[in-house]
């Protein structure tokens, strides 16, 4: 109990069980996953497809929550949590970037990266100031304007980081970030993830099938059928 | 999420499907439109009604013999001039008529300022060769113009000193026969000739002519017994009272009781009533079938909500991810549906207030419709909130379903 107390640990599953139900099948996505996540970390979770990682992001997003264990993000348990309050937990700390961007169509850059700071009810003028900030440091600042369709994968990636940003929020949770991506742009993606570690200080999580991308990463989590495998730490 | 972006959100999804909003929007708006227009007539009738109650005879009273809780109206419409129904009373076996004592009686009501003596029968009628049966009432020469609702449109009303001259309704006068006839024209009734002093402004075929004469030329009416009676009060607002006094008085020179009544006593306020109430319950109908087909467009909302919900749950997963709480995702699509009842109801009250002004020209030959059709602030009001009750209320089901989506659930479709 006196773990998850700790200053420094901003995320703590403890013996996180996931069991997704197939008709009469009981299928385990994760069984007893224990990890802790430090503030100011970059971690890499990595592991083949059916491996669970998915399941592990959808919990460490507070997008689901566990059959069994607890999930602890900021000394909070998540699974005691109603829906609104997870909801604004998630809007205030976590970041969501997504493998297919999921920028909603019918909105600008520029409203999309609002969209959020008008669910954590920002003053209209400063939530502007900031998504247009958020846009320019991606540098996306010609380009507020102009719908998802209308810019290319690495655009729109950047449109989806600059939302991720746009709340301050805590920790970046990265869901295969690259996976659409040619390699200069998924490239560029990923040393944005690490200025973003570096130089903001911000909590990187970030999950992917690639171990090629695990490099950017302080802390690599290796997942296999749903059990962590391997935890390690690069020092360089 | 503030109220306002809610909206705005809502308004931008309304926006982006065009096709689709529009055309549940065309299912509010002609639900609406059918309920304002048909309300309009309702409110139109109501208004003629209102005129015509009081502009004639609600000071008017008729005595016709017999008794009989339906007999009011049909003893009406003989004594206020357009005649046909006067057998409609007479339901028991031996002949009940009124009498020259009923009359003096009558004529001791201190209240009462007219009185005029009325005879119907059928009567044989030629005109230039041709001839027919028509209804012909004799009235007391000497008040019926200060008593009868009819209007004269030629010549003049009878006088008292007038014999062997009628007046005649319009529609005899104009197309019964072959030829109009005209003022001073004779017709024969009965094999005697009369001339012709007057022709009313209606659509009758009746003769009126003075009471005297109708004797000589109605089969079976003796001298001194009368069809009915029809009198016209000094103090219309004594209407009731009045009413009540002439009751009396009759049961008590009829020799008759309340449960052995033999007459019958009513006003053309009665019979405005009876028929207003008519009107009114017609109108709830109509109304009632108009709101069938906003309930069909309220429908029309709530499947277009549901497809909605369902073509947005990617960005519902979305919105809830970065922080969207479920009342959020509620509200938007409570407004959306509630944008497209207001639109539709605002639409809607425009077509149905331009539809009510054709009304009165595709009813005008019924004689209920003939005020105009009036578009009340009432009914606006009732339309307007009706159509963004029925499109919130329609999207209460599909907004529910959607703020309650699972956010990986929501994400995970495609």
């Amino acid at each position: 109990m006196a773990l998850k107390k700790e200053n420094n640990v901003l995320l703590h599953l403890e013996n996180v069980w996931k069991i997704y139900r197939m008709g009469e099948v009981e299928v385990p996505a994760l069984q007893g996953v224990s990890v802790e996540i430090k503030k100011g970390d970059f971690v890499a979770i990595i592991g083949a497809s059916g491996s669970g990682k998915s399941t592990m992001m959808n919990l460490i997003g507070c997008l689901d929550i566990p059959s069994r264990g607890s999930v602890y993000l900021k000394s909070q348990d998540i699974s005691k949590l109603g829906e609104s309050d997870l909801a604004s937990l998630r809007g205030k700390t976590i970041g969501f970037i997504f493998q297919q961007y999921n920028l909603i169509p019918s909105m600008s850059a520029f409203e999309n990266v609002v969209l959020p700071l008008e669910f954590l009810e920002y003053d209209d003028r400063e939530a502007a100031k900031r998504a247009r900030e958020i846009l320019i440091s991606v540098g996306l600042g010609d380009k507020m304007h102009h719908r998802p369709a209308q810019l290319s994968g690495g655009q729109q990636q950047r449109v989806s980081i600059a939302r991720s940003l746009a709340g301050d929020p805590e920790i970046i949770l990265a869901d295969e970030p690259t996976g659409a991506l040619d390699s200069v742009a998924g490239i560029e993606v990923l040393s944005m993830l690490h200025r973003l570690w570096k130089e903001q200080g911000k909590t990187i999580i970030m999950v992917t099938h690639n171990l090629n991308l695990a490099k950017y990463a302080h802390t690599t989590i290796e997942l296999k059928d749903g059990q962590i495998t391997k935890i390690s730490e690069n020092d360089e | 999420m503030k109220l306002e972006k809610c909206f705005m959100y809502a308004f931008n999804m309304a926006l982006h499907s065009k096709l689709r909003s529009w055309l549940t929007i065309l299912g509010i708006v002609i639900g609406v439109a059918a309920v304002i227009a048909i309300v309009s007539i309702g409110e139109g009738m109501q208004q003629s009604m209102t005129a015509q109650l009081s502009g004639l005879g609600g000071d008017i009273v008729t005595i016709s013999p017999g008794f009989s809780r339906g007999a009011g109206m049909f003893v009406m419409r003989g004594g206020g001039g357009e005649g046909g129904f006067s057998g409609g009373a007479q339901a028991t076996d031996k002949e009940i008529v009124l009498s020259r004592s009923d009359l003096q009686a009558l004529k001791g009501i201190p209240d009462i300022a007219l009185i005029d003596t009325n005879i119907r029968g059928s009567v044989e009628v030629s005109y230039r060769g041709k001839s027919g049966k028509v209804s012909l009432t004799g009235v007391d020469q000497k008040v019926w113009s200060q008593i009868t609702t009819s209007e004269i449109k030629n010549g003049r009303m009878l006088d008292s000193a007038d014999q062997n001259v009628i007046v005649i309704g319009g529609r005899l006068a104009s197309s019964y026969f072959d030829q109009p006839i005209g003022i001073n024209k004779m017709i024969t009734i009965e094999g005697s000739a009369f001339r012709v002093v007057g022709i009313l402004d209606d659509q009758s075929t009746n003769i009126y002519m003075p009471i005297q004469m109708a004797y000589q030329v109605i089969e079976d009416k003796k001298n001194g017994i009368y069809d009915s009676f029809v009198v016209k009060i000094k103090n219309e607002d004594q209407l009731d009272e009045v009413i009540a006094k002439i009751e009396n008085k009759l049961m008590t020179a009829r020799h008759v009781t309340q449960k052995d009544r033999d007459f019958s006593v009513s006003s053309s306020r009665q019979f405005q009533q009876t028929r207003a109430e008519a009107l009114s319950s017609l109108n709830a109908f109509l109304v009632a079938i108009a709101a069938v087909s906003l309930i069909v467009g309220a429908v029309g909302i709530a499947n277009t909500m549901f497809t909605s919900v369902l073509e947005k749950t990617k960005e519902i997963g979305i919105m809830k991810a970065i922080g969207a709480r479920n009342h959020d995702i509620l509200l938007i699509f409570m407004f959306n549906a509630g944008f497209i009842g207001l639109v539709g109801g605002i639409i809607g009250i425009i077509l149905g207030t331009i539809l009510s002004g054709f009304m009165p020209a595709l009813m005008g030959n019924l004689p209920i419709m003939r005020g105009t059709a009036i578009v009340s602030l009432n009914s606006i009001i009732m339309a307007l909130s009706v159509s963004v009750t029925v499109g919130v209320l329609a999207g209460v089901i599909p907004a529910y379903q959607a703020s309650k989506l699972k956010p990986v659930d929501a994400l995970r479709y495609e």
